[in-house]
């Protein structure tokens, strides 16, 4: 052991004084590579961000200079803006829901859609279909079923089905939004999930067979262990973009009827340009912020309880 | 002294040279604008006037969207990109006058005479007593209604004095199973109560939307989706089908908007259309117009070249062109009678409504953070509408949200 030490230990310190000499000149070359792309991140990601911390501590209204105003806008909105909360309660709320229905809706497609015996690749097309269409489109077409006296309505009254139009009560709005989302965003995590259970090894699942566990047991012991990564991930991302919900909801319901769906993202649309508080709007960005990233650490922490690495 | 005398001659002579090269020089003007695509061609024709009086100047259109042109606007302002000419309508004047040019030392200069115009929209398109734009069109909020569906019914056509309660007999006597009597739309609410004598300011013009009488008016109107069921809900969302398309599909006899959409209304529906005035209270009749014009960005480096072509963009050529192709009633009172004849002509008591109601204008009162009372109509008087909560509550919540 102290004898291959002895012999390796000088050689590597060679390679490693050599190598870093080579790690510089090539570290250089690489920056200068690079360097485009990183002016294109400073200019158009770091500053923004800072200018936006920047901007959250002043009366900003677009036209004239900015004021410091300290504070004041982190004061205002915890404790005098009355929108704040019904807002933040309207965000946590469409996430919580949204979440659990597009793992579990998505989880259910990718499960059914690998049990096919053919047909596969067809389903994965239609149901990632709406990944790619554009968001704005997709809510005004949805906006004109859910609409007073639209589609919606219509096959609910000739069902004899009574209730309400979705996008003018207080209850039903959110749900309407959660479904067109659910729509929009089930497609991407059904594909994800569909190839990582794809990539399950069939020697375990024989395996399984062989020793007698049957589909469910196979299900939940073994593909959900295997999948769980890919299952993390698609946690994380759709909670991260379904905290920034904005589209559906400027489309189909501008935040009402009353306060029913005014969520974060739009109430940051609303303040910054609508009523043109700039310094206000990047205050509740910064809040959004704080709270996905908040979230986010907490989904990681938690991750160490159930996703399980292969190696 | 005599090389002096020829030096300060060729230096005047040479100064004058300069001026006229400059005023030949060539300017090229940027003019913002919302409006469709399918619009361009007549904006187009309107800049080309400019250069046909003056060779030396070309005007370029920028034409978007009108949600996008007011997002766009003070960002371009604040980023000094805004363009020469500024189009700016009369309800958003008390939040982006500061952006425009004061004009009243330009008329000066020259003796430019205002009184060619409709005296509301001249008084819309100022702040504080200074004029900051030309208007192009003008008009006030009036019910369109449909004469087929209201001789099928046997309801007398309006009178131009016609009350609330008239107002209210019509659409409870029109609706009928799912067609409504009236489609309420989110402005009805300000043009409305106004008509009906209500005020939603205070005297320092700051909101007072809890006032009494305000509650009073908008409670009459929300009664008639709340509690006569003669008009649907409207939705807050921005594609919400509006009262234009029930009107225009059929399904409501009556709403209210302005002359600037008579003639798409007119091209869009199959049957015979005619206009009435808001129903009056117990008071006289009054209603409020609004309009929009061009302004001269106050940044802008070529302020006299652009005044030029503002007189000729609010021009009386200007004005025939738009007017005759049912784009615009002209603020220009001489002009009016080309939209009258072309897109007033199959429409009925047009030219009697329009003089009616604009000999009972009253000045339209707004103030900086207007548009954030309008959102909040829009977003919330639905929960009055739909039974939800009351006038009074839904109110009083919009005035708790307004800065003041």
């Amino acid at each position: 052991m102290a004898a291959i030490e002895d012999v390796s230990g000088p050689t590597s310190r060679t390679r490693s004084r050599w190598g870093s000499r080579l790690d510089r000149r090539e570290g250089r070359t690489a920056f200068f590579f690079l360097l485009p792309g990183l002016i294109g991140m400073v200019l158009f990601l770091v500053v923004p961000i800072i200018a936006s911390v920047v901007l959250s501590f002043t009366n900003w209204k677009l036209l004239g200079t900015p004021q410091f105003v300290g504070i004041s806008n982190y004061v205002r909105l915890f404790t005098a803006d009355p929108q704040f909360w019904p807002v933040l309660r309207n965000t946590l709320f469409f996430t919580a829901e949204y979440l659990v229905l597009n793992i579990v809706i998505s989880l259910g497609l990718a499960v059914w859609i690998s049990s096919l015996k053919m047909g596969q690749r067809w389903f994965r097309v239609v149901f990632f279909l709406p990944t790619f269409t554009p968001g704005i489109a997709v809510a005004i077409v949805w906006m004109l079923i859910f609409a007073p006296g639209g589609f919606f309505d219509f096959i609910m009254r000739s069902v004899s089905i009574a209730m309400p139009s979705m996008l003018t009560d207080q209850t039903l709005a959110m749900q309407a939004i959660i479904i067109v989302s659910l729509w929009a965003g089930v497609g991407y995590n059904t594909v994800l999930f569909n190839a990582a259970l794809d990539m399950v090894p069939q020697s375990y699942l024989e395996a399984a067979r062989i020793d007698g566990a049957n589909a469910w047991q196979r299900f939940w012991k073994i593909r959900l262990p295997l999948i769980s990564p890919t299952l993390f991930f698609g946690t994380v991302m759709t909670a991260i973009t379904s905290l920034q919900v904005f589209d559906q909801i400027y489309v189909m319901t501008r935040g009402g009827p009353g306060n029913a769906t005014a969520t974060l993202g739009y109430a940051i649309y609303q303040r910054g340009f609508q009523n043109f508080q700039m310094g206000y709007a990047s205050t509740i960005a910064w809040v959004m912020f704080a709270m996905i990233m908040a979230l986010t650490a907490v989904q990681f922490w938690l991750q160490r309880k159930w996703v399980h690495y292969d190696n | 002294m005599k090389l002096t005398t020829v030096l300060a001659a060729a230096f005047l002579a040479s100064s004058a040279f300069i001026a006229t090269v400059q005023a030949q020089e060539q300017v090229n003007l940027t003019w913002q604008m919302w409006g469709d695509e399918k619009d361009a061609p007549l904006w187009q024709s309107l800049a080309d006037l400019v250069t046909a009086e003056y060779p030396n100047i070309t005007v370029t259109p920028q034409i978007s969207g009108w949600t996008d042109y007011w997002t766009r606007l003070p960002v371009l302002a604040s980023s000094g990109q805004i363009a020469d000419l500024v189009a700016m309508q009369s309800m958003r004047m008390p939040s982006f006058y500061s952006i425009l040019e004061p004009l009243d030392a330009h008329f000066a200069s020259d003796g430019f005479d205002v009184s060619a115009f409709e005296t509301s929209i001249i008084a819309g398109l100022g702040h504080d007593g200074t004029q900051y734009a030309l208007p192009y069109d003008v008009g006030p909020w009036l019910v369109y209604y449909n004469r087929d569906r209201f001789a099928e019914a046997g309801v007398a056509e309006p009178a131009l004095d016609w009350t609330f309660d008239d107002f209210k007999a019509a659409a409870q006597k029109l609706t009928e199973g799912e067609n409504y009597g009236y489609a309420v739309q989110a402005f009805d609410f300000v043009a409305g109560p106004v008509a009906l004598g209500a005020e939603y300011f205070n005297d320092s013009n700051q909101f007072d939307v809890t006032n009494a009488g305000y509650a009073a008016a908008v409670g009459k109107f929300v009664d008639l989706v709340a509690v006569d069921k003669t008009s649907p809900v409207f939705a807050s969302g921005a594609g919400a089908i509006t009262g234009s398309g029930r009107f225009a599909a059929g399904n409501a006899a009556m709403y209210i908007d302005g002359p600037w959409v008579l003639q798409q209304t007119k091209d869009s529906v199959d049957f015979n259309i005619g206009v009435a005035p808001l129903p009056r209270g117990e008071g006289e009749s009054r209603f409020i117009t609004a309009g929009s014009g061009w302004g001269i960005s106050a940044t802008s480096q070529h302020k006299e070249e652009a005044y030029k072509a503002l007189q000729v963009l609010t021009g009386p050529k200007a004005a025939e062109i738009l007017a005759s192709a049912g784009r615009a009633l002209p603020g220009r009172l001489a002009e009016q009678k080309f939209w009258y004849d072309v897109a007033a002509k199959d429409v009925a008591g047009t030219h009697e409504v329009l003089d009616y109601m604009f000999a009972h204008s009253t000045p339209f009162r707004l103030n900086e953070y207007w548009n954030e009372f309008e959102n909040l109509i829009t977003q919330y008087m639905p929960l009055a509408l739909n039974g939800d909560s009351t006038t009074d509550a839904v109110l009083a919540d919009i005035q708790n949200q307004l800065p003041f």
